[in-house]
């Protein structure tokens, strides 16, 4: 009995599918380009998500020591940043380390060249914070201890980048809510219409006691596949893009754009679009229903 | 089988009454004409029947039990219990005639050979042999008559409402399709029918309700059409 009356549902969708042919292309459509701009913010929200986050591992703060400062105090100094709860990590550098450093990146341009004079470099903490967002605060903090001569993180830089990245995704979170709606609203209508075409039909089906979900279910399938189908090809299309991206980024040497691999991109987009396009579908579906099986 | 108690319809407030305390009761494999002119109330009796519409005031009870106290979801299997014929025939029009009749089979659940079994001797009843595959748009009206009252029976139901069956039809054919209902009432299938077909309510002889402005004007064993009007 059950299995006569789903292969009689599943007939009836294709057939459904088949018969309103012009119509389900435009609710597809409808998805799909909907899901294609959906599927387009999210690949830049990814990316700027991930080019944040990249920033933010490199943000550090240099705490310069006092010249004159005793051994003690340094210690103490050192106690204090490292007991701090919101820093990960410190770690002293010399000024004959800061020296080393600075001949290594210049490439020894200063071998074997002695002023006669002393190292005018100041020893520093090199500190890494919980919270790279932190580092303003915590600078200003630390510009109190004791023996501190300066505080460096780059200033204005961070401040910029994190007031541009956070406008990037709050813009990108609301045009993905209100595209996500716009898709259920323009579905369902399209739909409504592919039922208002069937109304007669669905009046006939209760006439003769089929149950709500029985009428149900070749709308609920249609819409589903729609949906589905609607959320694949923007996925593909995406993938297209989004290679032919990297592909220029590559060729023209803008490595400093810090592109996500395309896989991961990929998999983040068919774990978020294919279910929120079938979810669109059925959504689109039922809403559109209701009032017509109240008979 | 159908008893109706002081039962009235109102579409909206402050409307006219479309039934004006109503009461009647009907037996088992009766045949029962309701006449009246339009507006009279005849559909919308069918329609309280079928719980297309629930009834303002008094009780209507079908096959025992009170229509308005009916949940929602028990809807389709009363109205499996019910073969409808309508005035214009509310066929699938795409479809063939074979799959106009098995539909009403296969939303009650029944197997598909069951459904083979069930379908060609009520085709052959109605005068449809071998018009099986048909499409429904390609039959004259009183053959798409036939395929509504083979749909209306294939569920072997315990009453036929017909809402005006022979409105769209030329008398010859019309005749026809109330010998048909007539040889489905004698088979033990309760039979009513809704019409202001004078003649065909004179020809049958049948018990009449005789509905007037909503109200319920006469009840007469083997009435005629002209006795009221």
């Amino acid at each position: 009995m059950f299995i006569n009356g789903f292969i009689y549902i599943l007939g009836e969708t294709l057939k459904g599918l088949y018969r309103n042919r012009w119509m389900c292309f435009t609710s597809t459509g409808v998805v799909m380009v909907t899901l294609l701009m959906l599927g387009m913010f999210m690949t830049i929200n990814l990316n700027a998500q991930h080019i944040t986050e990249v920033v933010k591992e490199q943000v550090e703060m240099v705490v310069y020591i006092e010249e004159d400062a005793d051994r003690a105090t340094v210690e103490e100094l050192g106690r204090a940043l490292s007991g701090h709860k919101e820093v990960a990590g410190v770690q002293y550098i010399s000024s004959e380390e800061h020296m080393g450093r600075l001949q290594q990146q210049l490439g020894g341009m200063l071998e074997g060249y002695d002023t006669g004079l002393e190292n005018p470099l100041l020893a520093s903490f090199e500190v890494k914070t919980v919270d790279p967002e932190a580092v303003v605060r915590l600078a200003g903090e630390f510009e109190t201890y004791p023996g501190v001569a300066a505080v460096f993180y780059g200033r204005g830089y961070v401040e910029d980048l994190f007031a541009v990245t956070r406008v990037v995704q709050l813009v990108g979170l609301a045009l993905m809510v209100g595209l996500a709606i716009t898709a259920v609203f323009l579905i369902s209508h399209t739909i409504k219409l592919t039922v208002l075409m069937r109304q007669r039909e669905i009046k006939i089906m209760k006439y003769v006691g089929a149950t709500n979900w029985f009428i149900r279910w070749p709308f609920f399938l249609e819409g589903m596949l729609m949906g589905f189908v609607g959320a694949v090809l923007p996925l593909g299309i995406l993938q297209y893009l989004y290679q032919i991206f990297t592909q220029w980024v590559t060729a023209n040497e803008l490595m400093f754009i810090n592109l996500l691999p395309l896989q991961d991109v990929i998999i983040a987009l068919a774990v978020f679009l294919v279910p929120l396009g079938v979810v669109i579908g059925i959504l689109g579906s039922t809403l559109s229903m209701g009032r017509f099986l109240k008979v | 089988m159908i008893e109706a108690r002081n039962l009235g319809m109102q579409y909206g407030r402050g409307k006219q009454l479309a039934l004006d305390n109503i009461n009647f009761f009907i037996e088992r494999n009766e045949f029962v004409f309701f006449v009246g002119s339009s507006g009279a109330g005849k559909s919308t009796l069918m329609k309280l029947i079928i719980r297309e519409l629930k009834p303002t005031g008094g009780v209507l009870k079908v096959f025992n039990r009170d229509v308005s106290s009916l949940p929602r979801h028990r809807l389709p299997y009363l109205r499996r219990n019910i073969g409808m014929v309508f005035q214009d025939f509310r066929l699938m029009e795409e479809r063939t005639v074979y799959d106009n009749v098995a539909f009403a089979l296969i939303v009650t659940g029944k197997s598909r050979r069951e459904i083979k079994r069930r379908v060609p001797p009520v085709l052959s009843m109605v005068g449809l042999e071998g018009k099986a595959k048909a499409k429904v748009t390609n039959l004259s009206g009183g053959e798409q008559q036939r395929v509504g009252l083979a749909r209306a029976i294939v569920n072997r139901p315990a009453m036929i409402l017909a809402d005006e069956p022979t409105g769209n039809l030329d008398p010859g054919t019309a005749l026809d399709i109330m010998n048909l209902l007539h040889s489905i009432n004698l088979r033990g299938t309760t039979v009513l029918v809704a019409t202001h077909n004078r003649e065909i309510v004179d020809r049958f002889r049948k018990r009449v309700l005789y509905l007037e402005n909503g109200r319920l004007v006469g009840d007469e064993q083997k009435g005629i059409y002209t006795n009221v009007h």
